[in-house]
């Protein structure tokens, strides 16, 4: 009997099913079908539709006859990211523009996929020149290799020291002065910290704003650094009277490991000392979500994060006067890092020449206004210098804001993240030995010989 | 006619409460047992009830330690701001679409092949099984990058809901599934039917299907659930956001570099789950009835 | 045998085919075979053993996308078999699949028994529902959730532990203990479903068998352990097998909360071979993890299947 009912009950749900099934195909025949061939010329674009509506909406105004697909890449890391552009790439189908942030710059560059720029930039001088005088070198110099342009940068963020300004106050302080040193900030994290079970100090274990920024102002690197020869062309054609482009190259270079240097050491063990003696909360590896959450609820007190921060904090329901920003403290220099985020075009695209026009053109000012990662508020800091302005943070804050450019323009040695072509593997041996030295497992002497060996043998398989 | 309500009421609860008293147990151990399934049962429901509650808060008190159960002031906002900021309807649809025709086409071409290895003979079949069992074992992420070759350049489906529908359509572990089922099924079912004059197809689709009924609700179950969670597969075949399932979606709330709110992308979470527990509780008499008739046994 | 014979013989095939013998049965139930199993078989050989063939060939080769690939012999297993990571790696997967499902088949089982003894109807859908419902949650949800939950210094469960005494543990951070946040997280996601089929199992016990053994004097335990426990033996191995090849594959949850770490203590062989591969743009080597990943289950199924013929018990 119960078989009889229950076959049944089966047989409608199917039959169910297929009705939904078959008016969901007939309703839905637009997502079914493969994108229709174009007359006109299609780009396909690495890029967040929810951003860049309004200038891709311009730019068909004036370019009529191309068409931009959008190719939504929603990975929540690096290697998420690369697993689709990769998956793209090798079933011969890759995007003509895609976008890549300091991470994977030189990745692109360095295995040809990527486009360069330099003889296209020289093309457009005139056009371009009221952009790179409105770009810090610091950014333009991070987006090249070995001597050629392949990205015209869109966006930064060093990372600068965020304050939870209501915990400063409860713990009666003022806001730091810009030249602000390590031995202050301890300081100000010890007279932050247990205020309704805050913590003076958060991080998150990755590449960016992690403990990397502490390295920095120690005057190190767990890469040697060095500059590419070339880029003359870059520096005496678009900066000629900038005293901040002198001595610059033709981009980056990390041609060996040093990861267990003195300086590197001192720096790694002021940070285990800072988890040791309770100001700095549990370490956990991540993307940043929870990191935001605790800044917000009241939990930490200071932060490393970019000009990202002011849009987000904003959306969030953070008041625009409950946090402000400040330099990194100073402690043998004042050196900053940072990452820098642009579109990059196809090697080999069939449309490298409609591809440059829409790159050029998101690059105009007005156009960067009416993108939606810069407009209604700042979700990332954009890299032009008139753009960071006072009505761009008066509505989400922070008081502060000059910081964000002042980093580029009043501590020029600011440096990229270390990110050669192998970044992605670099930076899980980083983070995983940074992981073993906070949580106690090893000492920081012997977290960073086990990274220097691992890194060494990487820099051996190239 | 309010007091005869009001009677009726208190005569309500108080039967109700009579069969709850009957229903309290008597004896210590079985008070202990109660108390075991409640602790259990809390500590399942406790995640869950952080997830709707935070999901109701404003974004800057998402961490508020000691967290508080029960939000005080039911802020929507978060749930407005997931309509806003991703297609979510149309990303549902698309999950249901997929979900529901895998699962479906899974039920056919499992129960099919299940059969045929439980109860048919032809050369090759165990040489075939072993080859279904050694499929079973293969992490998705070890062959996508060929399959998406193939889905793009030889079918030319990527970035369209068959890229998502068709790779899945047969299933090692349900046939394995399935075959456990008809094995277990006795075989004097299929001399008496067919002494009835029913044909082979007959036997199959009228006998054997329907007693495998517990398999194919467990099948379908673990199926809908792998599928409408699946994340990885739509992340490098899917490009356009209208066809993204919802699970991408969800990743989509988290706003550029990851600095959006956890309050927003527990909203989206919330909203996305509804359904599904609404089918569960609408299915789940059917599922345990299932199970229960046909017994497991493996 | 009747229906048969009366149609019309078209060819040499159907008449082959449709002959009224056992003969001409048999030949149709093969036939019948090949037609059920084609299209699974066809799929399967298209969208899992063609691109694993195609996989597993590439462990021969350094690849990483941008440059054609590059025969290196045996050096991807060379370097496979010499990497501590792997064995790590190995390491963490076996004791996560024993853990989890030591403590799903427990506990569900437990849960079982004790849910089908309830009289209250109301109760016993209460708890069937409660335990289902993490089953239904997303990867994303579950991470986020557990993740926040497992904080040492601001999450839930050090702040109740906190209140019973119990000083802070480092749930996340700590290499011994980051396993079971791990394991737990995973049967807490999936202890509904195990709970459902054994609940199953059990309300189909035969209800005379269980009565006999009341009256011949078995109670609680002994009752448990020589007649329950041996009936449900077919569903335990069920559970069990479906367990674990689900614990094998289902690891977005702790990828999500962990990333692996710290350092390796909770990196498991899916884990290590999708980073490889995506991460570190070394396909051949990533691919040489799992060919041996799927040698290593291959022996896990077929020792279990053979070890179970011994035990589980058939009416």
């Amino acid at each position: 009997m119960s078989t009889k009912i229950s076959r049944r009950e089966m047989l409608k749900l199917t039959a169910a099913s297929a009705v939904a099934m078959s008016t969901g195909l007939v309703s839905s025949t637009k997502i079914f079908a493969a994108p229709p061939g174009q007359e006109t010329i299609t780009l396909r674009f690495q890029e967040n539709e929810q951003y860049y509506a309004d200038v891709v909406e311009a730019f068909k105004q004036q370019f009529p006859n191309v068409n931009i697909e959008y190719v939504t890449v929603t990975g929540i890391d690096h290697a998420e990211v690369a697993s689709k552009i990769l998956a793209q790439l090798a079933a011969g189908t890759p995007v003509d523009i895609g976008y890549a942030a300091t991470e994977a710059t030189q990745l692109y560059a360095g295995e040809g996929l990527a486009l360069p720029l330099t003889q296209r930039v020289l093309d457009s001088k005139e056009e371009l020149a009221e952009y790179f005088a409105d770009v810090s070198p610091v950014l333009t110099e991070t987006m090249m290799y070995e001597g050629d342009l392949y990205q015209l940068p869109r966006d930064f963020n060093a990372a600068n020291m965020y304050f939870n300004t209501e915990l400063l106050a409860k713990a009666g302080l003022e806001m730091p002065p810009a030249e602000w040193t390590k031995d202050d900030f301890v300081e100000y994290a010890r007279a932050m910290t247990g205020i309704d079970g805050s913590y003076g100090y958060g991080w998150t274990n990755r590449l960016w704003g992690s403990w990397t920024p502490w390295f920095f102002v120690n005057n190190t690197n767990f890469l040697v650094e060095e500059r590419a020869p070339g880029g003359e062309w870059m520096w005496e054609t678009f900066y000629a009277d900038d005293p901040k482009a002198q001595g610059r190259g033709g981009g980056w270079r990390w041609p060996a490991p040093q990861a267990n240097n003195p300086e590197m050491l001192e720096a790694l063990e002021f940070v285990v000392s800072l988890t040791r003696d309770g100001l700095t909360p549990e370490v956990g590896m991540g993307t940043g979500e929870t990191l935001t959450g605790f800044f917000t609820s009241g939990k930490l007190g200071m932060t490393p994060a970019g000009g990202f921060w002011s849009g987000n904090l904003y959306n969030q329901g953070m008041p625009k006067d409950a946090f402000d920003v400040q330099f990194w403290p100073a402690w043998k220099s004042q050196r900053h890092q940072l990452g820098v985020g642009a579109a990059w075009i196809l090697n080999g695209s069939q449309h490298e020449d409609e591809a440059w026009e829409f790159v050029k053109f998101t690059c105009k000012k007005e156009i960067m206004e009416i993108c939606g990662l810069f407009n209604p508020v700042t979700l990332t800091t954009p890299v032009r210098r008139s753009m960071n302005n006072e009505a761009r943070y008066s509505v989400t804050g922070p008081a502060n804001w000059q910081v964000f450019y002042a980093t580029l323009d009043e501590r020029p040695d600011t440096g990229p993240i270390p990110a050669p072509v192998f970044s992605i593997e670099m930076t899980d041996i980083y983070t995983r030995f940074t992981g073993l030295a906070v949580n106690g497992d090893m000492t920081p002497q012997e977290a960073l010989d086990g990274m220097q060996a691992e890194l060494e043998a990487l820099y051996a398989r190239q | 006619m309010t007091t005869t309500s009001t009677i009726r009421t208190a005569m309500r609860s108080t039967t109700w409460l009579n069969r709850l008293f009957r229903a309290l147990p008597r004896r210590p151990g079985e008070w202990l047992r109660l108390l075991f399934l409640f602790v259990i049962a809390i500590l399942t429901l406790m995640p869950l009830v952080w997830v709707v509650s935070t999901s109701l808060r404003q974004p800057i008190e998402s961490f508020s330690v000691p967290p508080e159960w029960i939000p005080v002031d039911m802020d929507f906002s978060n749930y407005n701001e997931v309509f806003e900021r991703i297609p979510f309807w149309s990303q549902m649809t698309n999950s249901f679409i997929i979900t529901i025709a895998v699962v479906a086409g899974q039920i056919v071409t499992a129960s099919l092949a299940g059969y045929a290895f439980a109860r048919l003979r032809f050369p090759g079949r165990n040489f075939l099984f072993w080859l279904v069992l050694a499929t079973m074992m293969i992490p998705g992420q070890a062959t996508i990058i060929p399959v998406f070759i193939l889905i793009s350049r030889g079918l030319g489906i990527n970035d369209t809901l068959w890229a998502l529908i068709i790779p899945s359509l047969s299933t090692a572990f349900g046939i394995f599934l399935l075959r456990q089922y008809f094995l277990q099924i006795p075989g004097d079912f299929e001399e008496a039917a067919m002494i009835d004059g029913a044909n082979q197809w007959q036997i199959f689709r009228q006998i054997y299907f329907p007693l495998a009924s517990p398999g194919l609700a467990i099948l379908a179950v673990l199926t809908f659930n792998a599928k409408w969670n699946d994340y990885f597969t739509p992340l490098v075949f899917m490009n356009t956001k209208d066809r993204f399932p919802i699970t991408l979606g969800i990743v989509d709330l988290k706003g550029y570099m990851a600095t959006g709110s956890i309050s927003v992308v527990l909203a989206g979470i919330v909203l996305s789950t509804i359904p599904v527990i609404i089918i569960y509780i609408f299915g789940q008499r059917y599922l345990i009835e299932g199970l229960m008739m046909g017994g497991i046994k493996g | 045998m009747v229906s048969q014979a009366i149609q019309p013989k078209r060819n040499r095939i159907i008449q082959w085919l449709a002959a009224d013998t056992m003969e001409g049965i048999r030949r149709q139930r093969a036939l019948l075979g090949y037609l059920f199993i084609a299209p699974s078989i066809i799929g399967l050989l298209v969208f899992i053993i063609g691109p694993m063939i195609a996989t597993f060939g590439l462990s021969f080769y350094k690849w990483n996308v941008f440059r054609p690939p590059e025969f290196v012999n045996f050096e991807n297993f060379s370097r496979l078999f010499s990497d501590p990571r792997v064995f790590t790696a190995f390491r963490n997967t076996f004791l996560l699949v024993v853990m989890t499902v030591v403590m799903l088949e427990i506990i569900a089982l437990a849960l079982a028994l004790s849910v089908h003894r309830l009289a209250s109807r109301p109760l016993s859908y209460f708890f069937r529902t409660s335990y289902f419902l993490p089953v239904l949650l997303s990867g994303a949800a579950v991470a986020v959730t557990l993740g926040y939950m497992f904080h040492r210094d601001f999450g839930v469960i050090n702040y109740y532990l906190g209140l019973l005494g119990i000083p802070k543990i480092s749930w996340l951070t700590d290499s011994n203990v980051v396993l079971w946040s791990v394991s737990l997280t995973t049967v807490w996601r999936n202890l509904g479903f195990t709970f459902i089929i054994y609940l199953g199992g059990v309300s189909s016990l035969p209800t005379e068998i269980l009565e006999a053994a009341q009256v011949d004097g078995a109670y609680g335990w002994r009752r448990l352990k020589s007649v329950v426990l041996p009936l449900l033996s077919p569903t335990i191995l069920f559970a069990t097998v479906t367990d674990i090849i689900k614990m094998l594959q289902f690891f977005d949850e702790p990828f999500i909360m962990t990333r692996g770490g710290p350092g390796d203590a909770s990196r498991t062989v899916v884990m290590l071979m999708y980073e490889n591969a995506f991460g570190n743009l070394a396909f051949g080597y990533g691919s040489a993890i799992a060919l041996v990943l799927f040698a290593v289950i291959l022996l896990v199924t077929g020792i279990q299947f053979a070890l179970s013929r011994r035990w589980v018990f058939y009416s």
